[in-house]
């Protein structure tokens, strides 16, 4: 594991063998490298660098608990208030407020839009995220129309704070395999004696957990937190979820 | 000077000559202040208190936290209720500067400004301020009560829409906490000195029902005593609140005669004989 | 001044809907405190609570000083509370927020004014020289209950502290080190404990202990209650908020006192922990032999 993802620290130089040549696509930097033209890559956080030589791409994966909007990143933000053509949401305490459109809703037009109250949840994408400006979002497929599983979000839930790092393993495509993550498996299969929950993972370290039965709700959110806390191996989380079941049963 | 307190159990009465369940003389008038959105006058014994309320209205620019009271709800859904109170230098025995930053004034503000703000209907005025001022003109004991009652009636004369007045007065207890005396009986109203050597209480309760608004008790007693106390003390508040609600009726009967408000016009719940 | 984010309409509402079927966040019963952790730092008269995620430090410290015009023959005892940024990016340094005032009132009223402290023992010369003991509240972490906590902090730390031993010889005042005597713990007459409930529901009728943050920016009004283990009220504050019933504030307070004897056994126990575990060479105890003589 440590050959294949090895750790950089802030300003080190990085060996030109790890970086990956791909004889057609541009080699493209994720979060946590900058690139000094001319041609100078260097890392500005802790953490390991992962390199994918398919997509000739690479980035630091780091663990923090601050979120810096990037975009496409799908987030849970919280409305602040509305003005006249948009609302200002927060995706995390104390950072300015990101702008998402009236109009950045399936099929929003100027009469039949949603309204959000202040405080409210949306589930959004960031569609625009630079130094410069305050963050952008919207609940809709730019090109398709759809809002794919975004917009407000509703029902008996709660949100759970996590930290970034546990937030992009649970977006994972298969968190039990790639981030050895099986918890939520485990409380919807038979050690959780088969609980019915919906979760909705924002990037900016925050999950919803949505269930009809308030208890199951509180026993997820549980288990997610004390994973991430006690930054538990599959083997813990099996014990865990084993206990929480038993507890509030 | 220590408070005589053996007297008390040979006649029953208290060193104003009061008996344990008696209220001091209380004495209100609203509507004081011409210029004011509502005001009031409240002496409760020799306590006497000054009410002044604007609002609700625009808040202005923000002070600093020093000199302001509390928030209602704080939600931005809701007018936001500021107490101010000053303690004049002359209202008790020793002169004494009271700062506006002295952390007891502080509490008593935010104390009144959360209790009026749960039977303040502050919810149907977003973004706005309720601004209370209380000027306290003399101090003999029950001070937090007596700034409560001055407030609720201020905020009647205001025309801030309530639940029902918040009403507040004292109680206490005859013997002081060392002297673990199980007979002791509870009292009424306490005055300065009562205040000064027995163990006592302040409630607030909303209108005619037992529910307590403000429980505040800074003084050493048995646990075994505080359900007298304050069951007493719920009791001096419902005497407390017909007294505040006597006044407000005979106000709005005499403005009504002397021609101020038609009948039928501002009075709609005030049953005008 | 940064603002504390508020909490989001569905995380108000799901605490509402989860306390009216008794659950808690965090899975605990409604009159179940967090797990408490005290411990002493290598000083004497340092305590560090915890509670759940809120810790707060409190450091006693003494020093000899001349006591006011008015009260000659008593010894000065201040407590005094920060909250700073450490704490939550809404606390700034030296512009005390509500929260501070209230806390700092409550723990004044707790400890001081109740005589947990015999401060005529801090008189060293009537009108000359006097003790002054400083406790200093710091809290590093606020994750609701500060008041608890700091009580628990300011008590522990009280009790866990010795003063430089002193003599008076003809006249001539004399402050020892602790290399010379064993120094000397306060004249400590009882400890006071607040415990806070807080009350949710549109008629307050909803009461729980130990509130984490969340669940306090959701609470409709609290009510603190500060007693010792002889079942002595020091203090009650239940300032304004919704009204709440007068019988089940007699009740919050009958078990309150089962939570105050519990903290009581709990302080006890950590001192007498603490003291074995200082005791541990022999060394202390005989200058402690030297003392008694």
């Amino acid at each position: 594991m440590s050959n294949d993802r090895p750790l950089v620290l802030p300003g080190e130089t990085i060996d030109l063998s790890l970086i990956p040549s791909h004889p057609k696509n541009p080699l493209r930097l994720g979060p946590g490298l900058r690139h000094i033209p001319p041609s100078d890559i260097v890392p500005t956080a802790a953490g390991e660098l992962i390199t994918n030589p398919v997509k000739n791409s690479m980035w630091v994966e780091y663990n923090s608990n601050r979120y810096i909007p990037s975009q496409n990143d799908i987030i849970l933000a919280q409305i602040l208030r509305s003005t006249s053509d948009f609302y200002l949401c927060s995706l995390a305490p104390h950072t300015p407020p990101a702008t998402l459109p009236h109009l950045a809703f399936e099929g929003a037009t100027k009469k039949t839009r949603p309204v959000l109250l202040p405080g409210q949840l949306v589930y959004a994408r960031v569609s625009l995220a630079n130094a410069h400006m305050d963050p952008e979002l919207e609940c809709v497929h730019a090109s398709t129309g759809k809002a794919d599983g975004l917009g407000p979000i509703t029902g008996t839930g709660c949100i759970f704070d996590v930290s970034l790092g546990f937030a992009r393993r649970l977006l994972m495509a298969r968190p039990a395999q790639d981030g050895g993550l099986a918890v939520l498996e485990m409380l919807g299969g038979e050690e959780g004696g088969g609980m019915a929950f919906e979760t909705a993972v924002g990037r900016n370290g925050r999950v919803w957990v949505g269930s009809a039965s308030a208890r199951t709700v509180v026993v997820v959110g549980r288990a997610l937190q004390e994973t991430d806390r006690g930054r538990l191996g599959v083997e813990g989380q099996r014990r865990l979820v084993k206990k929480l079941v038993r507890e509030m049963s | 000077m220590p408070l005589d307190t053996s007297t008390y159990n040979l006649a029953l009465l208290r060193v104003d000559g009061r008996r344990w369940n008696e209220l001091r003389r209380v004495h209100a008038q609203i509507r004081t202040q011409a210029a004011a959105d509502g005001s009031s006058y409240l002496e409760m014994g020799h306590t006497k208190v000054m009410c002044v309320v604007t609002g609700p209205s625009e808040p202005g620019p923000r002070r600093g936290t020093g000199g302001g009271g509390a928030g209602g709800a704080g939600a931005g859904g809701a007018a936001e209720v500021v107490v101010s109170i000053v303690i004049a230098g002359f209202s008790s025995v020793d002169r004494k500067r009271h700062g506006r930053g002295d952390k007891r004034t502080l509490e008593l503000q935010s104390t009144v400004a959360n209790a009026l703000a749960a039977s303040l209907h502050i919810h149907l005025f977003p973004h706005s301020q309720v601004n209370i001022s209380l000027h306290v003109l003399s101090q003999d004991g029950s001070l937090l009560a007596a700034l409560i009652n001055a407030a609720a009636l201020a905020c009647v004369d205001a025309g801030i829409p309530m639940t029902d007045y918040v009403a507040a007065c004292t109680a206490g207890s005859t013997s002081t906490y060392a002297a673990n005396d199980e007979g002791a009986d509870p009292l009424l109203d306490l005055n300065h000195q009562e205040e000064q050597e027995l163990p006592g209480l302040t409630v607030a309760t909303l209108g005619e029902s037992d529910r307590v608004v403000v429980l505040v008790c800074e003084s050493r007693v048995q646990v075994s005593r505080l359900e007298g106390m304050l069951a007493v003390g719920v009791d001096g508040c419902k005497q407390v609140r017909e007294i505040l609600d006597r006044v407000v009726r005979e106000k709005g009967r005499r403005m009504v005669q002397e021609g101020t408000v038609e009948k039928g016009i501002g009075l709609n719940e005030m049953d005008v004989d | 001044m940064p603002r504390d984010a508020e909490p989001s309409l569905n995380e108000k509402q799901f605490v509402i809907t989860a306390l009216q079927e008794n659950l808690r966040l965090d899975g605990r019963e409604l009159d179940q405190y967090r797990p408490l952790e005290l411990s002493f730092g290598d000083q004497y008269g340092a305590a560090d609570v915890q509670l759940g995620k809120t810790r707060v430090l409190a450091k006693a410290t003494a020093e000899v000083t001349v006591p006011y015009t008015d009260r000659p023959l008593d010894g000065i005892f201040t407590i005094a509370t920060e909250l700073s940024p450490m704490a939550s990016p809404a606390f700034e340094v030296h512009r005390p927020t509500e929260t501070e005032v209230l806390l700092s009132r409550l723990l004044e009223k707790t400890v001081r004014r109740s005589g947990a402290l015999d401060t005529e023992s801090l008189c060293l010369v009537a009108g000359q020289k006097c003790w002054s003991v400083r406790v200093d509240v710091h809290v590093l972490s606020h994750d609701g209950n500060l008041i608890d906590a700091s009580c628990l902090a300011v008590v522990a730390a009280l009790r866990h502290f010795r003063k430089p031993d002193t003599s008076m010889d003809a006249g001539v005042l004399s402050v020892y080190t602790p290399a010379e005597r064993e120094p000397v713990p306060l004249s400590w007459l009882h400890s006071p404990f607040c415990v806070t409930w807080s009350f949710f529901g549109e008629e307050g009728e909803i009461a729980v202990l130990d509130a984490t943050w969340l669940e306090e920016q959701v609470r409709v009004g609290s009510c603190t209650v500060s007693l010792n283990k002889h079942g002595e009220i020091c203090q009650i504050a239940k300032l304004g908020g919704t009204p709440v019933d007068a019988v089940s504030l007699l009740q919050c307070t009958s078990v309150a006192l089962t939570k105050v004897k519990e903290f009581s056994g709990l302080l006890d126990r950590k001192l007498a922990e603490d003291l074995k575990r200082r005791d541990k060479g022999g060394f202390m105890s005989e200058l402690r032999a030297e003392n008694d003589r």
